[in-house]
């Protein structure tokens, strides 16, 4: 199987790169033509430098990419890219992996929905969470009952800036900060828990860490969903740099028969250097394994697998009304959204 | 001013559940208690006979102010106007449970009256007084925070069997009663308040209501926090935590990880739905009650004033607008500025 990787822009994009190379019977080829303008220029290292770095062939342009007749591709460009890319490996036939968020703006998300839906591949939001065992685990407990009724939910997604890409706070090219970056993978697994759809959203961002940057660093929103549980949401970028590890995901569910909390990436075994600093040596599975696993299954037996472009709609409408609600102070309506 | 032995009289109005939590600290300030409960007195003072310190039953309320120096008023919520406001008008200095009144006009009336006759009045926001909140306060006021960008908070518990606390009209819900404590905090870190928006959620089920609060909050300061609460099925414990992150780095605290004295035995202890467990050594509710009789008898100026308890109930009283209006709402100021005496 012939997998291409479209854009190393995505911080996500080396791990799965490497992943897909270490996977029996995937072919990969890379081809970064952002990254050659760019280059290390700016410190970051993309295109020929990074390919050699994660042991994958590299090609200059999505044009070569194409030509080599890649069976599926991994989108891992800028957020405001996705769109453009989809479309040309839509049309060239390929299945796509889609970084998330599935795009910036509505309007090209339906254009993703139907460019994929026009060439009849199978496009998947690389979601790496929905594929721990911990949230295989808590969706089982959920269907066997024993949360009762879901009555409400918090997620904590909280990270540090992806410094080592400068788009991540350009506002057009990441259609936004933190709330762009980090709502969605909580919104992935409500939506993938629940099946509820969201109503309503209101959200307060700022940017009192990082200032110099021109996005928000710190947000939060509430989201009141159709079933009327009620979400409490943290996408701030408010690990700092210089911390032992990157960052997690926490969640904690409420049912009238009792709580579930995930940590899922909190497994570690902790400790201090000897200069003072905190040592946190994480272990537990690679959900990012997992989730590319189940592409790949997908891209082999046809068979679409979650979370889908809809899926990737439905997280992308909290986004965008969470972003209004934070600009305007007013609580915003999910189905009025200007679309 | 009835002084025996330099320690005052204190009038404990109302025997319910976070009477008990008050009366360890109670009896290690006061010369005396005397309790007025229209139910419940007789068994309280009953389960402290054989303290040092005589505790005994009065029959009013008129009887009870004529005879204390200091009235802890521990009645349900929309008692506490009528109360504060007679202990007030009999000369008493005052400590009160949150929230400080059900409204927030009637809180201000409550400080207004008691600045106008020269009385204490301090609203038990008691989670000021939890070790784990003072330390970041602490950090916070000590810079190692830096500029504050992002708080949470939660409050997670059963949910309370005295029927007074599910009556939304009489208790406020979850949001006056319980998160109240929450938004103390957040305004006590990181400031005053300039818009809240909260979404509230409640269904029964076959063990009893379930009821649960979100509530986001914009800092006049720039920071912002969000507070959450649950008043969970009948079994599950008291549980809180918080987060903060600033310029300078964070700090978190969940207590289920940190309980420090972790039993396996044959005998399942009791889980309290209801109350943190304190530390006897240090317990938040006597250095609390510590701190008010300190003030009253003439020490420094205590951690929580009376325009404190008016800004909480303001706050929440703002939360429950955004509830019924379904949006966010602008708030004017939060903090009263100055100390109310």
């Amino acid at each position: 199987m012939k997998i291409g990787i479209m854009s190393f822009a995505h911080v996500h994009a080396a791990g799965y790169a490497r992943l897909l190379a270490g996977t029996p019977g995937v072919e990969v080829v890379a081809a970064d033509p952002g990254g050659n303008l760019s280059g290390d220029a700016g410190g970051e290292v993309r295109g020929a430098m990074l390919a050699a770095q994660v042991g994958v062939d590299y090609l200059d342009s999505y044009e070569d990419l194409f030509a080599w007749g890649p069976d599926a591709v991994v989108v891992t460009s800028e957020n405001a890219r996705h769109r453009a890319d989809v479309e040309l490996a839509a049309a060239a036939g390929a299945h796509i992996l889609c970084e998330k968020p599935l795009a910036t703006s509505w309007e090209d998300g339906l254009a993703i929905r139907d460019a994929v839906a026009r060439a009849g591949v199978i496009a998947m939001m690389a979601h790496p969470v929905r594929f721990s065992s911990a949230f295989a685990r808590l969706c089982a407990q959920n269907r066997a009952g024993a949360l009762g009724n879901l009555v409400a939910i918090r997620g904590a997604n909280n990270g540090m800036l992806p410094a080592e890409r400068a788009w991540f706070t350009d506002p057009v090219l990441a259609g936004g900060g933190a709330l762009a970056d980090h709502l969605v993978h909580v919104a992935d697994l409500i939506d993938a828990l629940t099946g509820a759809a969201p109503v309503r959203v209101t959200a307060t961002s700022n940017r009192v860490l990082y200032p110099q940057r021109d996005v928000e660093s710190a947000g939060v929103a509430l989201v009141e969903y159709d079933n009327g549980l009620v979400a409490a949401f943290d996408a701030s970028w408010s690990v700092p740099l210089r911390a032992p590890a990157w960052g997690g995901l926490t969640m904690s569910v409420l049912g009238t028969a009792g709580t579930v909390d995930v940590d899922f990436f909190g497994a570690a075994a902790r400790g201090v250097d000897a200069g003072g600093l905190a040592v946190e040596r994480r272990y537990g599975a690679d959900h990012d394994a997992a989730m590319l696993a189940a592409f790949l299954e997908g891209v082999r037996t046809g068979v679409q697998p979650q979370p889908d472009v809809q899926a990737g709609l439905r997280t992308l409408s909290i986004v965008l009304a969470a972003q209004e609600s934070a600009r305007t102070g007013r609580a915003v309506d999910v189905a009025a959204l200007p679309r | 001013m009835t002084f025996d032995d330099e320690r005052p009289v204190i009038g404990l109005v109302g025997a319910g559940g976070i009477s008990r939590a008050h009366m360890p600290g109670l009896l290690r300030v006061a010369g005396r208690i005397r309790v007025f409960s229209q139910v419940g007195a007789q068994a309280l003072v009953r389960d402290f006979s054989s303290v040092p310190v005589p505790v005994d039953v009065v029959d009013s309320l008129e009887e009870l102010l004529a005879s204390c120096d200091v009235a802890d008023v521990v009645t349900p919520t929309p008692t506490h106007h009528g109360i504060v406001a007679a202990a007030l008008e009999a000369g008493r200095d005052v400590i009160c449970e949150k929230p400080m009144a059900r409204t927030a006009a009637d809180a201000q009336d409550l400080a207004d009256r008691a600045e106008a006759a020269g009385l204490h009045l301090y609203p038990a926001h008691v989670v000021r007084y939890f070790p784990a909140y003072a330390a970041l306060k602490d950090a916070v006021d000590a810079g190692t925070l830096g500029d504050l960008a992002v708080l949470r908070f939660v409050r997670s518990g059963a949910f309370p069997t005295t029927p007074w606390f599910g009556d939304v009209q009489a208790s406020g819900g979850i949001v006056m009663d319980q998160m109240i404590h929450d938004l103390d905090q957040a305004l006590w870190i990181a400031g005053p308040v300039t818009r809240v928006s909260a979404m509230r959620t409640r269904t029964e089920s076959a063990t009893g209501p379930v009821e649960a609060a979100h509530v986001i909050l914009t800092h006049a300061g720039g920071a912002i926090s969000q507070c959450s609460g649950v008043w969970g099925p009948p079994h599950l414990a008291f549980t809180t935590e918080y987060s903060a992150a600033g310029t300078g780095g964070t700090l978190a605290w969940r207590s289920r990880e940190e309980d420090r004295y972790v039993t396996d035995l044959a005998r399942a202890a009791d889980v309290d739905g209801f109350l943190p467990p304190v530390d006897p050594a240090d317990d938040p509710y006597a250095a609390e009650l510590a701190d008010y009789v300190s003030a009253i008898v003439g020490g420094p100026v205590p951690r929580v004033s009376a325009a404190d308890g008016v800004a909480a109930v303001r706050v929440a009283e703002v939360a429950l607008e955004s509830l019924r209006t379904g949006r966010p709402v602008e708030c004017a100021a939060t903090r009263v500025e100055g100390e109310l005496r």
